[in-house]
């Protein structure tokens, strides 16, 4: 397998960090530039702002899938929604932590929050490494990174869904309606499905990015539906990008298919083996 | 709106009957995409060698992936119950698009899984895709109907409404109906139905895993021949068990209040639950007895 070129984890960790941050950042700055310009741009900018918090959560989940494969790879074939399910824990506790203990200073609301979520998915990954003896050696980093991208994943669609990441209007917005329930789970099958669904001895990392780009955009798309009643405008604009991110990348998932399947057939009797 | 017992009863029945429902049909979309426990024998087949025609529908396990579409279906009716549709209109729309998203997500476990299984020459059949993930998003949908609906009664009819939103509470149905389609369910497909070909109840031996049954009564078997099997027995057994759980939890607090004495019925069903199952075990151990043992597992096991 090692004649594959792979995109390399580091580079894959800093497209989510820095992906997932600066869409979650944009939320804030372009309503304020938006203030700032007035007139017709204004309402442009609070209308497109929302979908970007969403397109950092799905470059969150991008890196977040690729951490599952690398932990998941060590045979964990029925723990892989597990570890999305972790993932996501560990990433709302923070998030939640992050941006409701920094008070007036909304801005370091998220990197506290990313912090916070690296410094528990550290501790469970060293207790999964040292007190279970899990034995997997990159296990720590892994839980590290899946918690971190946990925390943006929520941070990024709650943003998109509420407008903002203030915590105020996150418990109001996001909180009390239930739409937070939507961000956990599909956030999770998200982030764990790209893996569960390509497992097996001839995975491939492209088709794995693919089908994680195509379930992101399905999780903002649904963040989207969910933006309609607390945005209005917004929450549709969010709704039709994410359904063209997924058009694009649910393509490319499959052309991925049809070159990586042994064969793919109309229909057909079932080829002949030793059994 | 103040219920009468009758009325209260009649929701009662009425969410009891949706439970039944929407377990059966649970369980039967688990089997028309080999999900679940079932799904690891589909996957190993082709490293044994046998190649299959049966849809590999890996989204996880059953409670996760009910609990997804079901959430799904509990926003989007909370969305359009906020734009002023009527509350049917409205679970419509939001089990459509639940069940849609959760037919995206069936399609791309099925061709991820037969993609990277390339080198057991697996192909990945197109024909399967196209009249099986129809049949996955039908059963969804008829399944999120019904969780949604149960989440809709609780938090806008019931009297004391449910203090839980519509969407958490369709979450925690979905995760429920998942976890009794899987225990109660599997079997009927796993042990019984992939593996038709060996003495009932011999148990799986290791050397019969991936071994499954790929010929149907007539023709090559595929996912549909396997929901008809379940469908006798497996899928309406599913639903029962959900059904009864719905009622019988409910029953007590409904006729009784929530006083102690509504307690005490619920402590009572719960030990008669307990000696049926119990003289159910000592029936079947008298029936079947012991597994035995055979002669080369003997001398693998020394």
């Amino acid at each position: 397998m090692s004649e594959i070129k792979e995109t390399s984890p580091n580079t894959l960790m800093a497209f989510g960090v820095i992906g997932g941050l600066l869409g979650i950042y944009l939320t804030y700055i372009l309503p304020l530039a938006g203030n700032a310009a007035g007139g017709p741009v204004k309402g442009l900018l609070t209308t497109i702002a929302p979908a970007a918090g969403a397109l950092g959560g799905i470059c969150a989940i991008v890196w977040g899938a690729e951490a599952v494969r690398r932990v998941a790879k060590y045979g964990l074939g029925t723990g892989v929604p597990s570890i999305g399910q972790i993932a996501m824990g560990m990433g709302i506790i923070a998030a939640m932590f992050g941006l409701s203990i920094v008070g007036q200073l909304t801005l370091a609301g998220p990197i506290v929050a990313l912090l916070t979520a690296s410094v528990i998915g550290l501790i469970i990954g060293w207790f999964a490494q040292n007190v279970i003896k899990m034995k997997i050696p990159v296990m720590i980093r892994c839980m590290t990174e899946i918690a971190a991208a946990g925390s943006l994943v929520i941070i990024g669609f709650s943003a998109a869904a509420a407008g903002s990441f203030e915590f105020g209007s996150l418990i109001t917005l996001v909180f009390d309606n239930g739409i937070i329930l939507g961000v956990f789970w599909i956030g999770a099958m998200a982030m764990l499905h790209p893996f569960n669904a390509c497992l097996g001895p001839d995975e491939k990392q492209k088709r794995l990015l693919y089908l994680a780009f195509s379930t992101g955009a399905i999780t903002m798309a649904v963040t989207g539906i969910a933006g309609i009643m607390t945005l209005g405008n917004a929450g549709i604009f969010t709704l039709l990008v994410g359904v063209v991110i997924w058009l694009i990348f649910y393509k490319k998932f499959w052309d991925e298919v049809y070159k990586d399947a042994a064969s793919v057939l109309g229909t057909g009797l079932i080829p002949k083996t030793e059994a | 709106m103040v219920l009468d017992l009758t009325m209260s009863m009649a929701i009662l029945a009425f969410m009891g009957a949706l439970a039944t429902i929407a377990g059966c049909l649970e369980d039967l979309e688990s089997d028309v995409g080999s999900q679940s426990n079932p799904n690891s024998q589909v996957q190993l087949a082709p490293q044994m060698n046998f190649l299959h025609r049966i849809y590999n529908k890996a989204i996880s396990g059953e409670p996760i992936s009910n609990g997804l579409s079901a959430v799904i279906g509990g926003i989007v009716t909370t969305v359009m119950l906020n734009a002023k549709f009527f509350p049917l209109t409205a679970i419509v729309l939001g089990a459509f698009v639940a069940a849609i998203i959760y037919g995206i997500f069936a399609t791309t476990s099925y061709a991820g899984r037969v993609a990277s299984q390339s080198r057991f020459k697996q192909p990945l059949y197109m024909d399967i895709m196209r009249y099986t993930t129809p049949s996955i998003i039908a059963h969804n949908f008829i399944v999120c109907l019904c969780l949604v609906a149960l989440a809709y009664i609780q938090s806008q009819i019931l009297v004391p409404a449910h203090p839980f939103s519509i969407p958490f509470l369709a979450l925690i149905w979905g995760i429920s109906v998942g976890a009794i389609g899987s225990s109660v369910g599997d079997v009927h497909y796993g042990a019984e139905r992939e593996f038709q070909n060996r003495e009932f109840g011999c148990g799986l031996n290791t050397a019969l895993s991936g071994r499954i049954v790929r010929r149907a009564e007539s023709g090559l078997r595929n996912s549909i021949d396997n929901v008809w099997f379940c469908a006798k027995y497996g899928g309406p057994v599913t639903g029962i068990a959900l059904g009864l759980t719905v009622f019988l939890s409910s029953w007590p607090t409904t006729v009784f209040g929530y006083t102690w004495i509504a307690i005490g019925v619920g402590v009572a069903i719960v030990l008669v639950m307990v000696i049926l199952n119990r003289l159910l075990e000592i029936n079947v151990k008298n029936a079947y007895g012991p597994y035995k043992e055979e002669k080369n597992e003997k001398e693998a096991a020394a």
